[in-house]
């Protein structure tokens, strides 16, 4: 269980994918090591989110083939399907170290936790603590604003707001969505904010971006900007997870825990779980 | 279209006068699962216009109806709503504006029916137990009564439901797996039922106390042979399908 209190700003965390993880890369563990490594918990709960695509199997099937043989303890929540269990969801949320939501639709996302009151749960758990992540729609829901194709075409959508400015998902993969995006921006019906290729994720503690990361070679992130119309634009080289070299990570078992510890000595929190 | 339903289905086919009718499916309530949806082709394209709404694939064009959601919804006859779970349902949606085209499609004479998620969504409350105590919801409110389904497969459900009327809850109808309500207008016409047996119930708070009234069904199939079961085992959840016309 998480600490029942609001933990300072900066112990707030996010990670918020472009694409990637267990639904885009079977085969390519990186980002979903790296949200594991995220959490204090020797052994995460972590719980999957599949909403945005109405709970599909193919999914649900996904999350478990990742996590199952991970160091953790990992479920879903499926606000379709009716279950034998009948915890309440306030409960649920609570008891998590990690809340990873899928991609999909951001419209019926947001409208189906709102329906369920999930999206107050949600920010409560940002506030103890709990590891947000999450990819596409289960990544610019957490944003001030995104880009969705929930009804076809691209077009701005108004996200929870836990983190300021905008985000837009798949620049490389979906590239139908940056010229929308941009164009908002630059009449300012938009903030600034990232543009994430599939494979990049943006970590961040409390509302600063401490990490840029990515599990590909070559993909990118981008910080756009609208300055009286014109556009700033400055690329992010992301760190490649799985290469020693960049990564403390290393992929290896031994290094997310090193790194576990560090976490916790620099922010002095290590009593913190139970 | 569920199993031991299709006596419904007729049933339903039969309120609409046109030969070919044009029948749209919205399978919201399952997260538009895909076999819900094939199903629903199965059984209805042979005899009808069918098509489908979904609300989860509209970037990808799978078939479904993409453009003009309401004009699509109020050209149809029947629309069919799938069951699963009413508070996604509804809360998708509201996203989408699908709660005031289905209430124009309603006041426009337009058949309206469904199964479990698919019968509360028309009521004014609706008895929902999902993640935690059963609990009053608030449907369209097409019909100003409550509703529960499932109510003989169900242990708990026959006295959730009457707790939650003893607390409150809008007076309304209780209803077995395979039992269909028809209403014409807000006034029940008939109760009708895909198996022997089958019933309905009429509960309200009266002096204080629940009431609990049973309402026979009309059998729609033929008579079973002496000595011969039906098949109540092997019967998926059907219930209370509510149509409204």
């Amino acid at each position: 269980m998480r600490a029942p209190g609001p933990v300072a700003l900066e112990e707030r965390t996010i990670f918020a994918m472009g694409g990637g993880g267990f639904t885009m890369e079977p085969a390519n563990p990186l980002l979903d090591d790296y949200v594991l490594s995220l959490a204090q918990a020797k052994e995460p709960k972590i719980l999957f989110l599949p909403t945005a695509s109405g709970d599909t199997t193919p999914q649900i099937n996904a999350f478990k083939a990742r996590f199952s043989g991970r160091t953790c303890i990992a479920e879903h929540l499926s606000l379709f399907r009716l279950r034998e269990t009948r915890v309440p969801l306030a409960e649920l949320v609570a008891q998590q170290d990690i809340l990873y939501v899928g991609g999909g639709s951001m419209r019926n996302l947001l409208a189906i936790w709102r329906a369920h009151e999930l999206d107050a749960m949600l920010v409560g758990a940002w506030e103890r603590g709990t590891v947000l992540a999450g990819l596409s729609a289960g990544a610019m829901c957490w944003f001030e604003w995104g880009v969705t194709r929930s009804s076809g075409p691209p077009e701005p959508i108004e996200g929870l707001g836990l983190l300021g400015g905008s985000l837009t998902v798949h620049a490389d993969g979906e590239p139908e969505r940056l010229p929308v995006w941009l164009a908002h921006l630059r009449d300012g019906s938009l903030p600034g904010g990232w543009a994430l290729d599939d494979g990049v994720g943006l970590l961040f503690r409390g509302r600063s971006l401490d990490r840029v990361v990515s599990s590909r070679p070559g993909a990118e992130a981008q910080r756009v900007d609208a300055i009286a119309g014109e556009l700033l634009r400055r690329r992010i080289k992301p760190d490649l997870l799985g290469s020693r070299a960049t990564d403390p990570l290393g992929g290896f078992d031994e290094a997310v825990e090193e790194m576990r510890r560090v976490h916790r000595l620099r922010r002095g929190t290590g009593g913190r779980r139970s | 279209m569920e199993k031991d339903g299709s006596l419904l289905d007729d049933y339903i086919l039969s309120l609409l006068e046109r030969p070919r009718p044009k029948i749209c499916f919205l399978p919201t309530a399952s997260g538009d699962a895909d076999h819900y949806v094939v199903r629903f082709y199965r059984r209805f394209s042979p005899a009808c216009e069918a098509s489908h709404v979904s609300l989860f694939r509209r970037d990808q064009g799978t078939g479904g109806v993409e453009d003009d959601l309401a004009a699509h919804l109020l050209s149809q006859d029947l629309i069919y709503v799938g069951g699963g779970n009413m508070v996604s349902m509804l809360g998708a949606w509201r996203a989408h504006g699908l709660d005031s085209i289905l209430r124009r499609a309603w006041r426009r004479g337009i058949v309206m029916c469904g199964p479990s998620a698919g019968s509360l969504c028309w009521f004014a409350e609706a008895l929902s137990a999902f993640h935690g105590a059963p609990r009053a919801v608030r449907g369209l409110s097409l019909l100003p009564y409550s509703n529960c389904v499932h109510y003989d497969a169900e242990p708990a459900r026959r006295e959730e439901y009457h707790r939650a009327v003893a607390d409150g809850m809008t007076a309304g109808f209780a209803v077995e797996d395979g039992v269909g309500l028809h209403f014409r207008g807000t006034k029940l016409e008939r109760v009708v039922s895909s198996r022997p047996g089958g019933r309905a119930f009429l509960v309200q708070k009266k002096d204080g106390r629940i009431s609990e009234a049973c309402l026979d069904a009309e059998y729609l199939g033929a008579a079973p042979p002496a000595g011969e079961r039906p098949p109540l085992a092997q019967a998926l959840p059907l219930a209370g399908a509510a149509v409204a016309a």
